[in-house]
């Protein structure tokens, strides 16, 4: 991290570079300017040491311990992703009531079984017109807003994480530029109230929308081959693997979308 | 990706980092037990998208799929600890920096009772108390920080230093 008006930085920017150098994030110029002026000042000597010392105090906190029970419970999840039921003889906090607990109880399980339900729900469900029909839509309204990305990056390690941080979940970006097609970025789209990951990509003077939705436990096969399902004008194709279903929607002829499907597939298998 | 490769990988990349997933899971809950709850539900879904993973740090990207878990579980069950999250303007007031004078010596610090800094902790506003846990509990770096909760690294830093200054204050209260 670099500063280039250290001389002049006021009280609040000094704070965050004496903090920065507690934490290691400063250039080697900058640490050395910030030395000498801790050297040359007791009370931001006073200062840096306060900030070092609260912040070695958090780190040496207990961590908490990872029971047994519980690792395994997360271990299971490995074996058949899925979660083991929580042991019956449930450790109950002094601070809570009961009827707290029971209601944190039953959200918890409410939460695996929509998991559950819901993964194994969108894995069995056949694709029917209806849903191309909405993620055209979704593109539609992408072509139509101010900005078809909610986070506009071509780089797939800004996307992912993005929407990884909106909806805990994001597809692979393959990157595909060296052929053509540009990622532009990410936002999230709701297709039957179901917030989903969206990819979109440029090729020439054509957007392209890719639209995922997890796969949960008990899916079907995988079906490779993209599935042409065009609808509303748009052309649209359909193809899943272990992880994802996709749906790519675009305004390009269906043989562009076609190539971007089997570029998209070799990419992400290749990893 | 078959079912044994997603469960090979999920034992690579989660895994290891069950320790730090727990730890910032008790922070943003409160309490253990709870952050139990929190992290399996996050490990369903780092299971469920593994194929999704695409190599870099693993631990940040598992604590990132924490942090919406526990989000979602407090919004269910402790909807009033997010309200701060609405109106930052609120928090403008909050964390005064502590000012020389009251600034507790950095030795009186470093003995802090553990009851007392972790109480201190617990009441800093969600806002601050990630930043803070993220940085000096899972240690990871600005960047990695302002990624995640995809705010820009100018405020990763001031909210660090008002969650920090805020502790400084309160524990200096027992000097």
């Amino acid at each position: 991290m670099k500063h280039d008006d250290k001389s002049t930085a006021n009280p609040e920017d000094l704070r965050l570079l004496l903090q920065a150098l507690v934490d290691g994030e400063l250039d080697a110029a900058t640490a050395l300017e910030i030395e000498r002026r801790i050297a040359g000042d007791p009370a931001l000597a006073a200062e840096h040491a306060s900030i070092a010392a609260v912040s070695g105090a958090v780190r040496r906190q207990p961590r908490p311990e990872i029971r047994e029970a519980f690792q395994a419970r997360i271990a299971a999840i490995g074996e058949d992703g899925t979660a083991a039921p929580r042991p019956a003889a449930r450790h109950v906090t002094a601070h809570r009531t009961s009827s707290f607990d029971w209601r944190a109880m039953a959200a918890s399980i409410m939460v695996t079984a929509v998991l559950a339900s819901g993964g194994t729900w969108w894995a069995m469900r056949p694709a029917p017109a209806s849903f191309a029909d909405a993620v055209a839509d979704a593109h539609r309204r992408g072509l139509l807003a101010a900005s078809p990305v909610d986070v506009a990056s071509s780089d797939r390690h800004t996307v992912k994480p993005w929407l990884d941080g909106r909806i805990g979940l994001s597809p692979p970006a393959a990157d595909l530029s060296a052929e053509g097609f540009k990622l532009l970025g990410g936002r999230v789209e709701v297709v039957d109230n179901v917030p989903l990951p969206a990819l979109v990509y440029r090729y020439n003077e054509h957007l392209i929308t890719l639209v995922a939705a997890p796969r949960g436990p008990g899916r079907g096969i995988a079906t490779p081959a993209p599935a042409d399902l065009s609808a509303g004008g748009f052309s649209v194709v359909h193809w899943t693997d272990d992880a994802f279903s996709y749906w790519a929607v675009s305004d390009a002829e269906r043989h562009v979308l076609d190539d971007f499907s089997s570029r998209f597939r070799k990419a992400v298998a290749k990893g | 990706m078959s079912g044994r490769l997603a469960g090979e990988r999920f034992r690579e990349v989660v895994l290891p980092h069950l320790p730090d997933a727990l730890s910032l899971a008790r922070w943003l809950t409160g309490n253990v037990h709870d952050a139990e709850d929190v992290v399996q539900e996050a490990c369903l879904k780092a299971h469920a998208g593994i194929g999704t993973y695409a190599g870099g740090n693993a631990r940040a990207w598992l604590l990132t799929i924490v942090r919406h878990a526990a989000y979602t579980w407090l919004a269910k069950n402790r909807p009033s600890n997010l309200v701060a999250v609405g109106g930052l303007s609120d928090l403008d007031e909050f964390a005064l920096q502590p000012d020389a004078a009251s600034t507790p010596e950095a030795a009186f610090l470093e003995k802090a009772d553990t009851d007392a800094l972790q109480a201190a902790i617990t009441a800093l506003p969600l806002i601050f108390r990630e930043v803070v846990v993220l940085r000096d509990v899972n240690g990871l770096g600005y960047r990695e920080i302002a990624q995640m909760l995809d705010i820009p690294i100018g405020t990763v830093m001031s909210r660090l230093a008002r969650g920090r200054g805020t502790l400084i204050l309160e524990l200096g209260k027992g000097q």
